[in-house]
């Protein structure tokens, strides 16, 4: 079965909006590498397919590791493949994710608040919201995998 | 509201940020994609969107800022009560309301499987393509302030409406 086509363009401010927000969610964590994993994981969570092209594209022209890209969607059990920053990273994007089966559990929070400051917290809650955000975006309006050349 | 712990009442917690005073240029996009968001949706329409995803993602702080919200615009308590259960009591809404609403839980959901063809179609039937796009730009803004709520655990029960209801 072949997904049709929707054609929608967002609303011009809004499409503004969301890229000054994605903007400031990246800027204020700090951290490509950890950045591209989250916008993967959740997208995968989401089943974003235009998302997963452009994220995984853009972590491996940044020189990620196949072995890393490949084992995010079972991080769990892949000890030793990424740090415990980063595991603790994946965990609250996975609750703040799937809110819908129940919030986002103390030791989930903590785990995450012992690896980065408020800051940098704030921002991966956001750079998070944010990627959930396009997400619904794309998959709302179905657009298409294998756009542009991501740089 | 706030109760004294000899009510029997448990104490209210405290959230466990200030996300907005920590990432103030995060918080400023939030309030632009919500100006951007509200300038082409009905906004009777989007409370109901606001309080029904707020719903499903669990988020206190947001029902009591959204149900307040609809009530001060005039919405019904018997529309605001029965949003939990609208496929049973579709005579309490519009067919317009009721394809938003179905799309609502759609891009809500999106763990457990995309946009349906027949609810996109519903909602397409309903809505013009300009107005179509700032719903879905609604259900996405209003999934986003739930996560800031629920991630941050900020506290229900404070808010007080204007009265037309303009905050987010």
């Amino acid at each position: 079965m072949t997904a049709q086509p929707r054609t929608l363009e967002l609303p011009t401010e809004f499409r503004e909006a969301m890229q000054q927000l994605s903007a400031a969610a990246k800027r204020g964590l700090g951290d490509p590498v950890l950045a591209e994993l989250v916008m993967i994981r959740a997208s995968q969570l989401n089943r974003c397919a235009f998302c997963l092209d452009m994220h995984l594209t853009v972590a491996r022209k940044a020189g990620e590791s196949e072995a890393r890209l490949d084992l995010l969607s079972a991080w769990e059990e892949s000890t030793g493949t990424y740090t415990d920053r980063e595991r603790a990273a994946l965990a609250l994007t996975e609750a703040v994710t799937v809110l819908t089966e129940g919030f986002v559990p103390d030791e989930v929070y903590a785990d995450a608040a012992a690896h980065f400051d408020e800051h940098g917290l704030a921002h991966l809650i956001a750079l998070i919201t944010t990627i959930n955000s396009w997400n619904r975006l794309m998959v709302a309006r179905r657009i298409q995998p294998g756009g542009p050349a991501w740089t | 509201m706030t109760h004294e712990h000899s009510d029997g009442y448990v104490p209210e917690h405290t959230p466990r940020m200030e996300w907005a005073k920590l990432a103030p240029e995060v918080y400023k996009a939030m309030l632009q994609l919500e100006k951007a968001t509200r300038q082409g949706t009905d906004p009777g329409l989007y409370e109901l969107v606001k309080i029904r995803a707020s719903q499903l993602n669990h988020c206190a702080f947001c029902l009591d800022m959204h149900t307040k919200d609809a009530l001060a615009q005039g919405e019904s308590v018997e529309r605001i009560i029965q949003l939990s259960a609208w496929e049973e009591s579709r005579h309490f809404y519009t067919r317009r309301e009721l394809a938003a609403l179905e799309l609502t839980e759609a891009i809500t959901v999106l763990t457990e499987g995309f946009v349906p063809d027949e609810v996109y179609e519903r909602a397409a039937a309903e809505f013009e393509e300009a107005e179509l796009a700032h719903l879905i730009a609604a259900i996405t803004t209003i999934n986003a302030w739930n996560r800031f709520g629920v991630s941050t655990r900020m506290v229900p029960g404070h808010y007080k409406p204007a009265a037309q209801g303009n905050a987010s």
